[in-house]
């Protein structure tokens, strides 16, 4: 599979009412109004300046945040004034407005937005806190995506993808791993979701969620049948198995020194080129091949810690006197066990 | 690679059988199948990938095909969605 040709997808707007469901508890000021307007900038905006009605270069398209500077400016002036500045901001087609700090709107500025269809939140945190967690939620709404063919499954807490062409029995490697206690992500499409430039989250689809068909049998509930501990609904991924027909052509590495990575919307992804043979219990290498990453990740490379103690064999006889080649064994003194 | 737009004619859009026959006439060649729906790209072999599009009747779709039979694979998936899956 070719993963630098995969299209990205990117998400052009969402809607204002889905605010609603961020980790930032908005709560809804203006009633039913606007709701339904598109976001279609993930920025977020302090309007100061255009509250003070210098209004050339004023990021109207963003979502405006109404923090400690902009409450006490209004506070401080009178209430035309504040008419005229609140004025300022509603000539433009803003999005939504959010006041932070859990303060009271200024029944003026309420009365305005309701005539120019402007959606007002307020929101219990202070303003860095609003920041955060708004960003981070419409960082991941409007983050980058693609859908891939393949069954992706929880090993060990290590998130693998196998993939490959139909057939190959990538379905039937994810249910034998959700057997072993593994746990199914998301089976046939795969949406992967870039976060933080440099992670790549993957997750099912609202409709197919932990449905999966077996050929020969049918579509199954994954989740039914195996219960919640089988399941998870996201997951990063680090590995991906490429499953194929054993082909003489084909090199496939032996040593597993020289590791090869595929590049997912610019990130990379250690990648498993696996071939098919008959008698070769694919299950169980994920497993291993799970463990192995893990270990790594850990410190520890066993093709490395090999190839080292090698070298140093190589150095010590090179060293030593010429003698005949003899290998040793790995205990030598056995304290008289005869097993 | 071969590419050409349908557009789902029947009534009931692509539920369950229309999605499996699909599945089984593209499972039949040898090229990848691809059927994509506003960039959202599935495998044509993929029965659950083919019900994921939930596609009803008037949207669009694009029958992709790469490999040695990809344009008898593209002319043969067309006419099938221009029959109608036999429901009209």
């Amino acid at each position: 599979m070719k993963f630098e040709e995969l299209e990205e997808i990117t998400q052009e707007s969402i809607v204002v009412e889905s605010l609603l469901s961020s980790p930032a508890k908005l709560k809804l000021l203006t009633g039913n109004i606007g709701l339904d307007k598109l976001i279609k900038n993930k920025d977020l905006h302090r309007p100061q300046l255009a509250l003070a009605g210098f209004v050339e270069l004023f990021n109207h398209n963003q979502i405006q945040i109404i923090g400690n500077t902009e409450y006490f400016y209004l506070k401080s002036l009178t209430k035309q004034q504040r008419i005229n500045s609140i004025k300022n901001l509603a000539q433009f087609d803003i999005p939504c407005v959010i006041i932070t700090n859990g303060r009271e709107l200024f029944p003026e500025f309420l009365q305005i937005a309701k005539e120019h269809n402007i959606p007002i939140f307020s929101t219990d945190y202070n303003t860095t806190k609003a920041f955060n967690l708004l960003s981070e939620y419409l960082d991941d709404q409007f983050a980058p995506h693609v859908v891939v063919h393949g069954s992706f499954v929880d090993v060990y807490g290590v998130g693998v993808l196998f993939v490959g062409k139909s057939g190959i029995g990538k379905s039937e490697i994810a249910l034998d791993l959700v057997e072993r206690g593994h746990r199914l992500v998301a089976d046939d499409i795969v949406m992967l979701t870039k976060k933080r430039e440099t992670i790549i989250m993957g997750t099912g689809t609202s409709l197919v969620q932990h449905f999966m068909e077996i050929r020969g049998l049918g579509i199954i509930d994954v989740r039914q049948m195996f219960g919640i501990r089988a399941i998870r609904f996201q997951k990063r991924l680090e590995i991906i198995v490429e499953l194929e027909e054993w082909s003489q052509n084909q090199e496939y590495t032996r040593t597993g020194l020289d590791e090869t990575y595929a590049n997912i919307m610019g990130v990379e992804i250690s990648m498993v080129k696996l071939p098919i043979i008959p008698g070769k219990n694919i299950t169980v290498i994920a497993e291993v091949i799970a463990i192995n990453y893990l270990l790594r990740t850990y410190g520890y490379n066993a093709a490395k810690v090999f190839t080292d103690n090698l070298k140093d064999a190589i150095k010590k006889r090179s060293a030593g006197p010429q003698r005949n080649f003899q290998d040793k064994r790995l205990i030598n003194y056995f304290q008289g066990d005869n097993e | 690679m071969v590419e050409k737009l349908v557009k789902v004619v029947n009534r009931s859009g692509i539920h369950t059988r229309p999605a499996a026959s699909i599945v089984k006439l593209a499972s039949k060649f040898k090229s990848e199948i691809y059927l994509i729906r506003d960039k959202f790209a599935i495998n044509g072999k993929s029965i659950i990938g083919v019900m994921t599009l939930a596609a009803e009747q008037g949207s669009e779709i694009k029958v992709r095909a790469e490999g040695p039979d990809e344009q008898e694979a593209v002319d043969e998936i067309v006419k099938l969605f221009e029959s109608g899956f036999g429901e009209i």
